[in-house]
């Protein structure tokens, strides 16, 4: 990167140094990295100081890039110094390209919404009465004497003879008759229909890791999320930390899922903490359970 | 990959394109000034100012020392590519929709917009003395366009011919000697919002508005592959080492508040240029991308988006090492 000389400092750097309150920007070039280190005030009025690293790397290029590269700066950049301008030029977070192996993960992501909307009217609404395609007010035997006017099947008929007159005989009766999967009325949540959405299959919802989680039990009622944090910091990183409170009294209820970064961390901790004394009690701690256990 | 953001564009990225050897960048957005990067460290190399409208379409020429830019403020400006002045400027009596140096920047082509009494026109100037006189010079060529309005522009082999694709998804290609279509295909449904080519010309993809983009023969317009997505694309780029391409799209921009940008599908999306299936997706654009291009040695690409960004990904290893299952 060849630098030009005599660049002018920006306005802005003018009006700060005016001040006199902010040490100037410097610039140290020292085996292949750029540090330059600013001074500025934050929105709180706070000094900050910015150290910027750049690495320098040398390229041999065609004549025509090289002097190309030699061109000065125009239009806005103008007053732009050599290398990147910080307001123009951004390094966004790292991304990576996501490979498709199979085309079937991806279908099923995709299509839960459409399957369920294209099964909409076959499946989802279903009258109570006759087990057809419309919802229970609208059915066209509601006002004839037999409710269940028109049995799909045949395990039905005998249960819903008791409902003589009005529509209310129905829903009720036929939930005792049956074993919970073959009656039909039975209320599945939206959750665990057909169409529904696997979540724990769906590989673009950030579910929370549990493998790294532990669970600490036997803490003591007064103990806070300060304490826990200072109690757990020291084996790594934390993602989460929830320590069960009364909703009443907001006391401690003994226990607490702490979630590290690392695995590794985890079981240090786990390897530690388990039988160690905190508050007059003994600490007993465990990887966490999967939640489906819990349910 | 790290990608290297830039934000030089206040508004949405209409067209980014690299030079020959791809060391500069160029993008233009619907804000009134184009910019020029280098492509390697994301380092702005200067604006060029003077655009009243927003920017349809920029070109550079093979030299790298004329840049050419058309906008919606009814004019096609000349500019110096070292000091960024304007060296010409032709005013027109719509918005300038697309713009190309022929191969050989000897002439310039340039299609305007069907606008109130002014219907869409296709226009070829001489560029090889470009002065204030460019602007009241007559142009060598000027055909009206009967029907669909031109969305985007291409240089056939050896500028010989002109290849346009339209707002109703047919492409035509015309003999500029005579100034007459010399070939015609429909195989798109709706407006063809990019075409570009491949490193070697022979063939050209499209980037329609119908969820496709298409693979064709320059020479005889046959269609040759087609990658199918769920939503409008707006950008496609051959690979000029791999046999990929890339392809940019998403949600269309009045949709976008609506949905979420898991659902909008905001990602580049690499599809086997032979086997039409895609492989891979890059994430990062808050919006849908509007443009895509690889730089020429197809080490890196770039995406410019409704979120006014322009992000140059450089790939990892692990892209030059994937073999396509088949």
């Amino acid at each position: 990167m060849p630098v030009a000389e005599g660049i002018k400092s920006s306005w802005a750097e003018e009006v700060e140094l005016e001040g006199g309150t902010l040490p100037p920007s410097t610039e140290v070039r020292e085996n292949g990295m750029k540090i330059v280190t600013d001074y500025k005030y934050n929105s709180d009025d706070k000094k900050v100081k910015i150290v910027r690293t750049y690495k320098i790397e040398k390229r041999i290029v065609s004549k025509t890039i090289a002097s190309r590269k030699c061109w000065h700066k125009f239009g806005e950049s103008q007053d732009d110094k050599p290398g990147p301008n910080p307001a123009t030029t951004i390094v966004a977070e790292d991304v990576y390209m996501q490979y498709i192996t199979s085309k079937e993960e991806e279908k099923t992501e995709d299509d839960g919404l459409d399957k369920l909307k294209s099964m909409g009217d076959k499946n989802v609404v279903k009258c109570r009465n006759c087990q057809g395609d419309h919802w229970t007010s609208k059915c066209p035997w509601k006002d004839t004497i037999l409710a269940g006017g028109k049995p799909a099947d045949d395990k039905k008929g005998p249960t819903v003879g008791g409902g003589g007159a009005g529509s209310s005989g129905g829903p009720s009766i036929s939930a005792p008759g049956d074993g919970p999967k073959t009656a039909p009325s039975k209320y599945i949540p939206p959750s665990m229909r057909d169409g529904a959405p696997k979540r724990s299959d769906n590989p673009n919802m950030p579910r929370r890791d549990d493998a790294s989680a532990i669970r600490i039990s036997n803490l003591s009622e007064s103990t806070t999320e300060t304490d826990l944090e200072d109690l757990v910091r020291s084996f790594g990183p934390l993602q989460k930390l929830y320590l069960a409170k009364d909703k009443l009294t907001g006391q401690c209820k003994g226990f607490a899922y702490i979630h590290f970064k690392f695995r590794t961390d985890a079981a240090k901790a786990i390897a530690t903490l388990n039988g160690y004394g905190y508050d007059h009690l003994i600490l007993i701690v465990d990887w966490s359970k999967p939640h489906t256990t819990a349910q | 990959m790290k990608p290297i953001m830039l934000h030089g564009h206040e508004r949405a990225i209409t067209q980014i394109k690299y030079n020959r050897e791809g060391d500069l960048l160029f993008s233009a957005s619907k804000g009134n000034k184009p910019n020029v990067w280098y492509s390697l460290n994301g380092e702005r190399l200067g604006t060029f100012n003077g655009h009243q409208g927003a920017i349809w379409c920029i070109d550079v020429d093979w030299m790298t020392s004329k840049f050419m830019s058309g906008a919606g403020d009814n004019s096609l400006k000349l500019w110096d590519c070292q000091t960024g002045k304007e060296i010409a400027s032709i005013s027109t009596n719509s918005s300038v929709r697309t713009c190309n140096f022929s191969y050989s920047a000897n002439m310039a082509a340039y299609c305007t917009d069907k606008a109130l009494k002014h219907m869409c026109e296709m226009f070829i100037v001489d560029t090889r003395i470009v002065d204030d006189s460019l602007g009241s010079a007559e142009p060598i060529l000027r055909i009206p366009i009967n029907g669909p309005r031109v969305s985007s522009l291409l240089w056939g082999a050896l500028d010989e011919t002109l290849l346009t694709g339209h707002e109703n998804g047919e492409i035509i290609q015309w003999d500029l000697k005579m100034g007459k279509k010399l070939n015609s295909t429909k195989k798109h449904t709706h407006l063809i919002n990019d075409m570009q080519m491949s490193g070697n010309g022979s063939m050209f993809i499209t980037a329609s508005k119908d969820h496709t983009a298409k693979l064709f023969d320059s020479d005889d317009l046959q269609c040759l592959k087609t990658y199918k997505t769920e939503r409008p694309v707006n950008s496609a780029a051959i690979s000029p080492i791999l046999e990929h391409v890339v392809l940019g799209g998403g949600q269309d921009a009045m949709d976008v508040t609506t949905t979420s940008a898991r659902v909008g599908k905001f990602d580049s999306r690499f599809f086997h240029m032979v086997f039409e299936e895609e492989f891979g997706k890059v994430k990062g654009h808050f919006g849908p991308i509007n443009s895509v291009a690889f730089h020429p040695d197809g080490k890196s690409y770039s995406s410019g988006g409704e979120d006014g960004y322009v992000r140059i990904h450089s790939f990892d290893q692990s892209y030059f090492e994937y073999a396509f299952d088949y």
